[in-house]
Formats: C-alpha cells, sequence, structure tokens
C-alpha cells in the first residue's frame, strides 16, 4: 500500500510537471502578452514596456519558465497580473463556488440517472423504458445552453419563480444567516438543474446498459430464483455491481469539480473557475492560468487515485 | 471593516449554522410614496459585463467602465462639462472650489474644499494632490495616463487647503491635463513603495472619498456602493445604493432588465434598441458616443501604400447600407479623424460617396484590371485577394465584415474575413503583420491627433498601427499641438482633416451611438457621452 | 479484401437489418441527415447571399419578400412591389421607393421557410450547408482522433514498459489540461480555418481513444491467437493490423459513435467562442453562438441548428446503444 501510494505520488507529479510545462510553452507561444490589451486603450508604448517588465516579459522564455518553476516548487503560485492579488486568493474565490455547482450537479446527476434506470428496468423494453429512453436521450444530445436558456425562460423570466443569475441577490448579499442561505439555494436551483439534466441523461443510459447484463448474471438470477422480488433484486444485488464503474466515472468527473463548465457559468453569471480561466487565457494572465491549471492537474491525480481505491474497496478481485 | 467578508457561498453556509438567530432585513427596492421631485431612498443595479480589476485607477488597464466608476469613489480638483461640441471643454467646481491663472499662465493655483474627508475621517487635502501628481508621473508605476502629464513640472503645496500647478509651456488644455486622474489618498496609498504598486491589492487599504462608498464586494459577481453620508455635496446623493452586478453575457443583462431584476444596461445592442424602447416600464437613451469604427489599410504593405487602392476600397463600400444594417440606424457615418460631434470636426466634410465607376476606375489607374477574365482584378500576375481581421466574438464586427466581403467582390475584390482572437489580433496588429482589420477607438474629449496619426516613431504615431505617414501632416499636427488658441488650431485642424480624408489611411465606417436602457422608477439621469454616472449624485428612485 | 472479412461484412449487414431497433433507428436519423445535408444544398438558395439585410433581416420562419434584382448586380428586397408606367414602386420596411423599370433586371418572390438571420441570409440554406461542414469537420477530426489513437494506443500496449509508460503519462497530461483553455490558445497560435479546426479537435481527442485501444490490446496480446502469429515470426505491425484492429472494432466504434456527437458539440462551444469556422461560411455551432445573441428577438436563428446538433448526437448515440446490445447478443446468442 505504501509502496503504491508512493508510486502513484512520483507519478502524479510527473503529470504535474508536464501538464505545467506544456501550459507554459503554449501560453508563452501564443501571440499577444498582458500588455497587449492595452494598445487597444490608446495607451502608450512606454507604459506597456513598463508593463512587460514588471512582469519579467522581457526575459527570455527558459528564464521565466526556471523562475516559475522554482517559485511554484516552493508553493508561492505568484500574483495574478489581471487582479492585483495572489493567484491562491483568487482561486481560492472560485473554486467553493465551482465546486459547490458542481459537486450538486454530480450528486443530482447521480441520483437522477440511477432512478431513471431502475425505473427503466423495471419492464424492459416496455413503454416506460422507451419513454425514458427518448427522454434521456434528449436530455443527453441537448447542447447544454440550450437546456440553462430554456429553464432561464421558463422558470425565471416567464414565471418569476427562480432568480435568473449570481450565487446572491443584492438584498442576500447584505442579509446573514439563514435568510442569507436560503437566497443561496433559490440561486443553486437553475444551474444545479441544468448541470444535472446533461449528466442524468448520461449515467441512465450507461447505467441501464449495465444493468441489463447483470440481470442476467448468475446470481441475480439465483437471488431471484431464491424469491426476491424483481426490484429487490436490482436494488441489493445488481446495482452494487452494475455501480463499480461509475465510480470510476466519479472519480474521473472530480477535476469538473474544480476545472468548472464556462457556458453555465456565462449564462448565470456564476463566478467559478469557468469564467476565471477563460478570462485569464485571454488577458494571458499566465500566473493565474499556471496556478489554475495545477489545481486542475492535481484534481485528476487524485480524482483517479481515489477512484482507483474505492475501486479496490468494493471489488475485492482488485489490489492497489 | 473588510469589504471582502463573506466572500464565498461555502462561507455563507457555515456563517449560516452558526449564526441561526440573525435578523432578516432586505432592503425595500423601493422609495416610500410621497411627493414628486427628488427624495432620499432606494437603489440602482446596473448590469455590469465584468467586475472592477482595481480600485486604484493608477494601476488599471485603462478600461473605461472601471474609470468610470472611480468617479464615484474618489474626487478630482474639478468636473468636464460636456460641452465639447462648441470648445474645448469647460470645467464646473468640485474638490476645487475656484482657481486662477498666474500673469504668464505658466501657474495655476486651485482652492481645495476644506470639509472634504476620506472614509476614515482624514481629510483630504493638497498634500494628496501633489500625491497623485507623483504617481501619475511615476515610471515605476506606468499609470496608463502617464504622458498626459507632460508639459506639468511640479505641483505645489501652498497650504493645506491650496494647490499650484506649473506648466513648462501655455496651451489650450491647461486646465484638462491638470484635472486628468482622480485625487488618491496618500495617507492609506502612499506607503506603499512604488515599485510594489503593480501586485499589490489596493482593496485592502482602500479609503474614498467621493457620492458613494463601498459597502461590500463579492469579486466577479456584485460590488455594492452605498451612500456616504460624509461627503461633502450632501443631501445629495440621493440614491441610498449603487448596485453594480457582473453579467458577462449582454443577453442576460437585457432578460434582467426586462424582467425587472437590474434597471440599467449600459450598452443595449443596437438591433434590441427597439425591444427596449416600446417596453412600457423601460426607456432607451440615445446620444453620440465617442466610439468609432474604421477599416485600417496597412500603410506599409502593398497594394495598401497606394492612395487609390484604398480610396477606391472606401468608395466601394457601401457604408450607408453597412452602418443601417449593423447599427439600425443608431449609428452615424464616420467622416474623417475627428468625431462629428467634436468643436474641431471640420464641418465642410462629408462622408466619401458610394461610387462603383469612380471605385474601378481609380483601381484601374493603380494597375488592378481582370486581364484574365476571371471576376477577379489582377496585377502582374497576382489577383486582388487580401485578409480582413476583426476580434473574434464581437458579432457586429463579423456583420460588418460580410457585407464588406460582398460589396468588394462587385470591383473584382477579395476580401477573406478573418476573425483573431482578441490578445493575437492586438498583437499582430501592433507588429504590422495584417492586411487590413475592422478596428474601433474610443475618442478623448482632448482633441489631439499625434498619436493615431502622426508618422510612428519613440514619442510619436504610437496608436497608428496603421503606418499612416504623411510629412505635410506631421507638421500640421505638431503645429496644431503648439498653438495656445484654440480658433486658431481649428484652422489648422480643418486642414489636417482634408488631407487625411483625401489620403484614407482608412476607411471611415460609424460613429456609434451609445444606447442605454434603464427602468422608468430611475429619474433625473442625465447621461451623456462623458459618463454613464455623470449626474448619478442627482439620480433618484420614482414613485 | 479476404474471405473471413467478406463474411464478417455480410455478418454485419444481417445484423443491422435484423438486430437492435436502437441501431437502426440511430443509422436512419444519421443517414437522413447526411443525406439532407449533402444533397439540400442542391436546391436551397446561396447560404452567403446578403441581398437586404435593411429590409430581410430576422424574419421569422416562414415570411416571404419580393426580390429585385438591378442591372448594377446589387439586390434590393421589398414587402411589396407594383408597376406604374415605367416606375416600379417598391415598399421598403414601409416606405415606398421608386425604381425605373430599366434598371430593373428581374423579380422575384424568396420565401425563407425558416427564417433568415441578421443579415437577411436564408437560414434553411445556412442550416443544409452548414450541416455538411459540421459533420464533415467532425467526420475529419474523428478520423484524426481515431488514427491517432489508435496508433498510439497500439505502440503503448505493443511496446515494452518504457514506452508505454511514456506514451501513457503523455496522453494523462494531456487529459488533464483544462480543454477549453488549450482550445482558446491554439486558437490564438494558429490562423483559424476549416483545417486548423479539424486538426485541433482530432488531436485534442485522440487520447481516449488510445487508453480504449492500450486496453484491449493489453488484454488480447496474451491470446493464443497473438501468441501463435508471433511464434511464426508475425512483425509487431503485422500483429497490430492483421490480428489485433480487427478485434477492438467493436468498442472502437461505439466510443467513435460517441465521440462524432462530442466532436460537433466542441465544435459548437469554439463556435461560441468565436473560434469556429470562418464566415461567411456556415456550421451549425457557428448558427447556434449566433442566435445565442439573439434568444429573445430571433429564436430561430439558433433553434433549428441546436436540434440538428442534438438529432446527431442522439443517432451517434443509438448507434453506440446498439453496438452494444449487439455485442451482448453475440456473447450471449
Amino acid at each position: 500500500m505504501a509502496r503504491w501510494a508512493l508510486r502513484r505520488a512520483a507519478a502524479g507529479g510527473v503529470l504535474l510537471w508536464l501538464v505545467a510545462t506544456l501550459t507554459f510553452a503554449l501560453v508563452s507561444l501564443a501571440p499577444g502578452d498582458v500588455a497587449s490589451r492595452l494598445s487597444d486603450a490608446r495607451i502608450s508604448p512606454a507604459v506597456r514596456e513598463r508593463w512587460r517588465h514588471d512582469f519579467g516579459l522581457d526575459r527570455p522564455l527558459a528564464s521565466r519558465y526556471a523562475s516559475w518553476l522554482g517559485s511554484a516548487l516552493s508553493g508561492d503560485l505568484g500574483s495574478s497580473w489581471t487582479h492585483h492579488r495572489p493567484v491562491t486568493a483568487v482561486l481560492a474565490e472560485s473554486i467553493p463556488n465551482t465546486a459547490l455547482l458542481a459537486s450538486l450537479g454530480l450528486l443530482l446527476e447521480i441520483a437522477g440517472g440511477v432512478a431513471f434506470a431502475l425505473a427503466q428496468l423495471r419492464r424492459p423494453h416496455g413503454t416506460a423504458d422507451r419513454f425514458i429512453t427518448v427522454v434521456t436521450l434528449t436530455a443527453y444530445a441537448l447542447p447544454t445552453f440550450l437546456v440553462a436558456l430554456g429553464l432561464l425562460y421558463v422558470f425565471s423570466y416567464s414565471l418569476h419563480w427562480l432568480p435568473s443569475s449570481h450565487l446572491l441577490s443584492p438584498a442576500g448579499e447584505l442579509a446573514t444567516g439563514w435568510a442569507k442561505t436560503r437566497d443561496l439555494l433559490a440561486h443553486l436551483v437553475l444551474p444545479v438543474l441544468t448541470v444535472g439534466i446533461a449528466g442524468m441523461g448520461a449515467v441512465a443510459r450507461y447505467l441501464r446498459g449495465s444493468l441489463l447484463d447483470e440481470r442476467t448474471q448468475g446470481y441475480v438470477v439465483a437471488a431471484r430464483a431464491r424469491g426476491c422480488s424483481e426490484t429487490r433484486a436490482l436494488l441489493t444485488h445488481a446495482l452494487p455491481n452494475a455501480m463499480l464503474p461509475l465510480i470510476t466515472m466519479i472519480g474521473l468527473s472530480l477535476p469538473f469539480l474544480v476545472s468548472g463548465s464556462l457556458v453555465i457559468e456565462v449564462v448565470f453569471s456564476w463566478p467559478g473557475m469557468g469564467q476565471a480561466m477563460y478570462a485569464a487565457a485571454l488577458a494571458r494572465d499566465v500566473p493565474l492560468l499556471m496556478g489554475g491549471t495545477l489545481v486542475a492537474t492535481l484534481a485528476v491525480v487524485v480524482g483517479n487515485a481515489l477512484a482507483d481505491l474505492a475501486y479496490a474497496a468494493v471489488d475485492p478481485r482488485v489490489r492497489v | 471593516m473588510n469589504p471582502r467578508h463573506a466572500r464565498s457561498p461555502l462561507v455563507a453556509l457555515g456563517l449560516a449554522m452558526v449564526a441561526s438567530a440573525c435578523s432578516d432585513k432586505p432592503y425595500p427596492a423601493t422609495a416610500p410614496d410621497g411627493a414628486e421631485g427628488p427624495r432620499r431612498g432606494g437603489q440602482c443595479v446596473v448590469g455590469a459585463l465584468a467586475d472592477v480589476s482595481t480600485f486604484n485607477e493608477y494601476q488599471s488597464a485603462g478600461d473605461s467602465y472601471e474609470l468610470q466608476l472611480m468617479e464615484l469613489l474618489f474626487p478630482s480638483l474639478m468636473v468636464e462639462q460636456p460641452d465639447f461640441e462648441l470648445h474645448p471643454p469647460s470645467f464646473a467646481p468640485s474638490l476645487a472650489t475656484s482657481w486662477e491663472f498666474s500673469q504668464d499662465n505658466r501657474v495655476i493655483t486651485f482652492h481645495l474644499r476644506p470639509d472634504a474627508r476620506w472614509t476614515d475621517g482624514v481629510p483630504v487635502t493638497a498634500n494628496d494632490v501633489r500625491f497623485t501628481y507623483l504617481v501619475q508621473k511615476d515610471e515605476r508605476i506606468g499609470a496608463p495616463g502617464l504622458e498626459i502629464k507632460d508639459y506639468i513640472t511640479d505641483v505645489e503645496v501652498k497650504d493645506a487647503h491650496t494647490v499650484a500647478f506649473h506648466f513648462s509651456r501655455v496651451y489650450p488644455y491647461q486646465l484638462m491635463d491638470a484635472n486628468d486622474g482622480h485625487i488618491i489618498p496618500e495617507h492609506a496609498w502612499g506607503k506603499v513603495p512604488m515599485d510594489k504598486w503593480r501586485a499589490t491589492d489596493f482593496e485592502e487599504i482602500l479609503v474614498t472619498s467621493g457620492p458613494f462608498r463601498v459597502a461590500a464586494h463579492n469579486p466577479q459577481q456584485t460590488l455594492i456602493l452605498e451612500r456616504d453620508p460624509a461627503w461633502w455635496g450632501a443631501p445629495r446623493p440621493y440614491l441610498d445604493r449603487l448596485v453594480l452586478r457582473v453579467i458577462p453575457d449582454i443577453a442576460s443583462q437585457l432578460a434582467q432588465l426586462v424582467a425587472g431584476e437590474i434597471h440599467l444596461v449600459e450598452v443595449v445592442p443596437p438591433r434590441e434598441a427597439g425591444r427596449i424602447r416600446d417596453h412600457t416600464e423601460l426607456e432607451l437613451v440615445e446620444y453620440p458616443s465617442r466610439r468609432w469604427g474604421f477599416v485600417a489599410w496597412n500603410n506599409r504593405r502593398a497594394p495598401f501604400t497606394d492612395r487609390r487602392v484604398r480610396k477606391a476600397l472606401s468608395l466601394a463600400v457601401n457604408r450607408k447600407a453597412l452602418v443601417d444594417s449593423v447599427y439600425f440606424g443608431h449609428a452615424r457615418l464616420a467622416v474623417g479623424p475627428v468625431l462629428s460631434s467634436m468643436w474641431a470636426f471640420n464641418r465642410n466634410l462629408a462622408p466619401l460617396p458610394y461610387d462603383l465607376a469612380q471605385a474601378r476606375a481609380l483601381l484601374a489607374e493603380a494597375g488592378w484590371r481582370d486581364s484574365d477574365g476571371d471576376g477577379i482584378l489582377d496585377r502582374g500576375g497576382k489577383p486582388f485577394v487580401f485578409d480582413l481581421a476583426y476580434p473574434s466574438a464581437n458579432s457586429l464586427r463579423a456583420d460588418m465584415a460580410v457585407i464588406i466581403q460582398a460589396d468588394l467582390a462587385r470591383v473584382g475584390v477579395v476580401c477573406r474575413p478573418q476573425q483573431v482572437e482578441y490578445a493575437a489580433l492586438l498583437a499582430r496588429l501592433d507588429a504590422g503583420q495584417f492586411d487590413a482589420s475592422i478596428s474601433a477607438w474610443a475618442e478623448a474629449t482632448k482633441v489631439d491627433l499625434t498619436a493615431p496619426w502622426t508618422t510612428p516613431s519613440d514619442t510619436q504615431g504610437t496608436s497608428n498601427f496603421m503606418g499612416y505617414s504623411n510629412p505635410e501632416v506631421d507638421r500640421l499636427i505638431a503645429a496644431a499641438r503648439e498653438e495656445a488658441d484654440y480658433a486658431r488650431a481649428k484652422v489648422l485642424l480643418d486642414r489636417i482633416q482634408e488631407i487625411i480624408v483625401d489620403d484614407q489611411p482608412v476607411t471611415f465606417i460609424y460613429e456609434a451611438n451609445d444606447l442605454v436602457g434603464i427602468s422608468r422608477r430611475i429619474r433625473g439621469a442625465d447621461f451623456n457621452a462623458l459618463s454613464t454616472f455623470f449626474n448619478i449624485d442627482e439620480w433618484y428612485w420614482g414613485p | 479484401m479476404s474471405e473471413t472479412t467478406t463474411r464478417r461484412l455480410r455478418k454485419s449487414a444481417h445484423l443491422v437489418a435484423t438486430g437492435p431497433r436502437r441501431l437502426r433507428v440511430g443509422l436512419l436519423i444519421l443517414t437522413s441527415l447526411l443525406g439532407v445535408c449533402s444533397l439540400g444544398p442542391w436546391w436551397t438558395a446561396d447560404p452567403s447571399a446578403i441581398l437586404d439585410p435593411r429590409v430581410a433581416a430576422l424574419l421569422p420562419p416562414g415570411s416571404s419578400r419580393i426580390v429585385v434584382e438591378r442591372r448594377d448586380g446589387s439586390t434590393l428586397a421589398a414587402e411589396s412591389v407594383r408597376h406604374e408606367g415605367d416606375v416600379v414602386v417598391a415598399i421598403r420596411g414601409g416606405v415606398a421607393e421608386r425604381l425605373e423599370a430599366g434598371e430593373i433586371t428581374a423579380i422575384r418572390e424568396t420565401s425563407y421557410w425558416l427564417g433568415t438571420d441578421t443579415l437577411g441570409r436564408d437560414v434553411l440554406a445556412r442550416l443544409l450547408h452548414g450541416g455538411r461542414v459540421s459533420l464533415a469537420v467532425g467526420a475529419l477530426a474523428l478520423f484524426v482522433a481515431l488514427f491517432v489513437g489508435v496508433a498510439v494506443g497500439m505502440a503503448a500496449g505493443l511496446a515494452g514498459r518504457t514506452i508505454d509508460g511514456v506514451l501513457m503519462r503523455l496522453v494523462d497530461a494531456l487529459l488533464a489540461v483544462p480543454m477549453l483553455f488549450l482550445l482558446i490558445l491554439l486558437a490564438a497560435l494558429f490562423r483559424p480555418s476549416v483545417f486548423t479546426l479539424v486538426a485541433v479537435l482530432g488531436f485534442s481527442s485522440w487520447m481516449g481513444v488510445a487508453r480504449l485501444v492500450r486496453g484491449q490490446v493489453l488484454s488480447l496480446k496474451s491470446r493464443d491467437f497473438v501468441l501463435g502469429a508471433r511464434a511464426i515470426g508475425a512483425g509487431p505491425l503485422r500483429i497490430a493490423v492483421i490480428h489485433l484492429l480487427p478485434n477492438v472494432t467493436t468498442p472502437l466504434a461505439q466510443d467513435a459513435a460517441l465521440r462524432l456527437g462530442d466532436l460537433i458539440l466542441i465544435e459548437a462551444a469554439l463556435s461560441f467562442l468565436g473560434l469556429g469556422v470562418q464566415p461567411p461560411l456556415a456550421s451549425w455551432g457557428g448558427m447556434v453562438a449566433q442566435g445565442e445573441e439573439l434568444v429573445m428577438g430571433g429564436w430561430w436563428v439558433s433553434l433549428f441548428p441546436g436540434a440538428c446538433i442534438a438529432a446527431t448526437v442522439v443517432a451517434a448515440a443509438l448507434i453506440a446503444d446498439g453496438l452494444g446490445d449487439l455485442a451482448r447478443a453475440q456473447r450471449h446468442p
């Protein structure tokens, strides 16, 4: 186990370095730098050169890379060039927002997906099954922003039931306690639904397939022969096994918890990592981009490791 | 209080669990009923496309929205008046109650209000004014408007409330240059070493002195400004709060304006203007902005080195139809380098006509003929093909590019629209790596044609990425800049405009109108091209 | 073509005909989309034709306008036209405009079944042309991804531990970089064009294929038929192409079907960011992006291409499901 952990950590370290190097090369080779956008506001070249000097952009690429790597290794991600604050501070603002949305979305998509799949398997190839297949397929296939806009127009702009954007209303911003929480919860509904609907389709479709496989397996047939009801056989015997690959899927979607979805964040004015990284890429804010990428990569490493561990925990055939 | 408390919803959730019995008093969005006329109370929620990146304008990247907000929080000596249509702008008292010029006009002495205070109670003094000047001039800080203060040699503190600006020469924009930039607090920000400014978070040491102060800031989401009761303009402002909501998507801003969730959208897209105007609870305010757009030809690259070619391309584009199609009547045809709403505009000039025959003749004169009968002009065996770059994610310019392409095809010129990522495009324009680009500029109210239209060098023509060069224009612009009397400068400026329009270094396309959508509940707002918040202290909630 | 391949093909065709309904429905949707988009444009109007944006912009579905062609090659759109002697009176935007009959070469009526966009271009024509572009870009990118992915996956599975380790770490690294921001920087680095779009899409999505193929190869390479082939002296390339490739086709086809849908969605996302195909060329993703700003004033501009994208993804998912059912049926006949 200790050797496994050590090997995983080493591989993770290599992966982090690879991703960091790749990202650094890309953002440095892409035309334009943080001072470029000043030219559109007719700010003089002298000022632009000053910015470049202050951010070390007038030094050779290798030296910039070396000094970034040096400070990153010592745990210093530097200061964002566009936010004028430490990168960690900017990330600490954005990641919780994204994680909140993504984790609730993930919960919804698993819960909804399992429910749909079970409902379908009560009578496979029956009317309900076909109908739900169409529903889940549609949910899976609709472009995310169409779902988001549809929900917005119905529940927010037409019915005025739910707020359309942000985490809090201006009043909620100044409120405290339960009022603030209630405000936050109301604001969460539509974005979480949007994240959930797309994922729900995928989970349901996946589970239906694997449950169909499992229910013909000997142990499920045996359980049924022992007098288990169909639902019970599915729930207590087939489902745990069918869920196995789903654990991997959840582990693999951990990065999504920190990287976020730009489209959803833009449509709902949700200040998360998707928007932050998009803006950083457009503004060529190198320290912020590098910091965000590192955190996302770390999430990949940890997510993969957790998925393997969980898999090993539930499936005795697999050893780590 | 640190305005950045409770940044994340997770913190909020945590707080909610600890503090279970807190009072719940959402702010009433409407003022109590009463008589007509301004009264206190209420809040205005404004849609913003992005959050402020800094509260220190000398750290900013020159974003106009950000600078506009600074006037709500920081004082300036005077307030520029929106009378640039008649003469160089005049000024009204603000932090300075009066000012006078010295005998030789080289010194301006300002007398400051004694009652002005920063939010921490410290008086605003002449020391702050001098500190601001030192910051503006400091090379290490590299503030956006560094060169504006070129002719100011010193700012002298006479006493706590008297300050004198010393100039190296006499010119029409002395007041304007002295006034440029807001006054910042020396006692709070003077402690930060100037070589550390770039990476300093000034929000943590924020002290302001304006009609509003920061009540709460949830980054990338909401900035809540509240009335500063200690402001010298009391009883104004009338509004209790100004809430800036970051809504990056303009379609969402409009939907929320229509739904009544926000009260003000500053940049209504022209095609949506009619819908806002027809809405019973909304008002559409329209006025000429200082933004104008053009096709920049690379004057250093053949065939655009030839004046006849540039002029022919301008003549071949039906600019009237283009502006009508893209701006739905909410823009005017641009004429030349000076906006038609400025006092310095040469009113004898008119936009170039749409004239295909003349365009074809000019192209033929420059050697471009369709010698192989394929419908495309050629010269020396090479067809007339060029790339027209424009920034991606800009649908108006995308539409323009396609219309220009269709128009130029009529005279046998192949134009290939090419959307380029914004920063990459700016870098390419800067390096001269382009054929043509659809660009736009926001013009200052100070008429100085040096940066955009003189031959590029280290100190001149610094925005002239087109590479336009005409010695006669260089000479006239220098003369106009030196001219102390604006009426005499106007004669020179008229001539410069004639030459530039004749040279067509760019194809002048549009002067856009600003379209502001505002709830009818907000009264007293008077928008102009200087700022959306020009008279913010007079806005009030209607009955 | 070897006899086994022919037999296998015939068997597959038979299975499709009698096999899972999902597969048939999916193939039917996909082929009809392909058919309509490849043949349709022969009948529709020019998708880039800008007739008269001032009068024909953002017309709702089912509208029609009279188009007047003039001698100088320009066109005008009008709500109605009537002759008054030598003069033609066109009502444009509610205002009467008098045109000399002599300068008019043709007057025709144009119907816009699916409405027009901001420049007055026919949405139906753009939808069909855009379908060609989107499906072609998706298919080509899929081809690139499959080619690179299969090559890398085979190499990693067959070569030694070191090469396998290096290749798989590379795959991990590329999968870990947030895709969107990778695409933004790539778009800034290269000039956007259909070619770069295909390359960028293809090279950014081969990693999943490589993982899949490697996994299959690892489990197959100790099977008897591979060991036997190796014993009689077959080289690694021969083993990869002749013996392994046919055995990974089913999972690969299933993966490819899902991936096609993904690629078209990514193309849409790229256009949403303004980094898709270049104008005036239409693509479904580009149209959706264009319409996003107009949802309130012109839902038709984004809804129809959005529906087409969804239909493609549905078809691809059905095909993938069907292939899975097929494999299941073969395992448990």
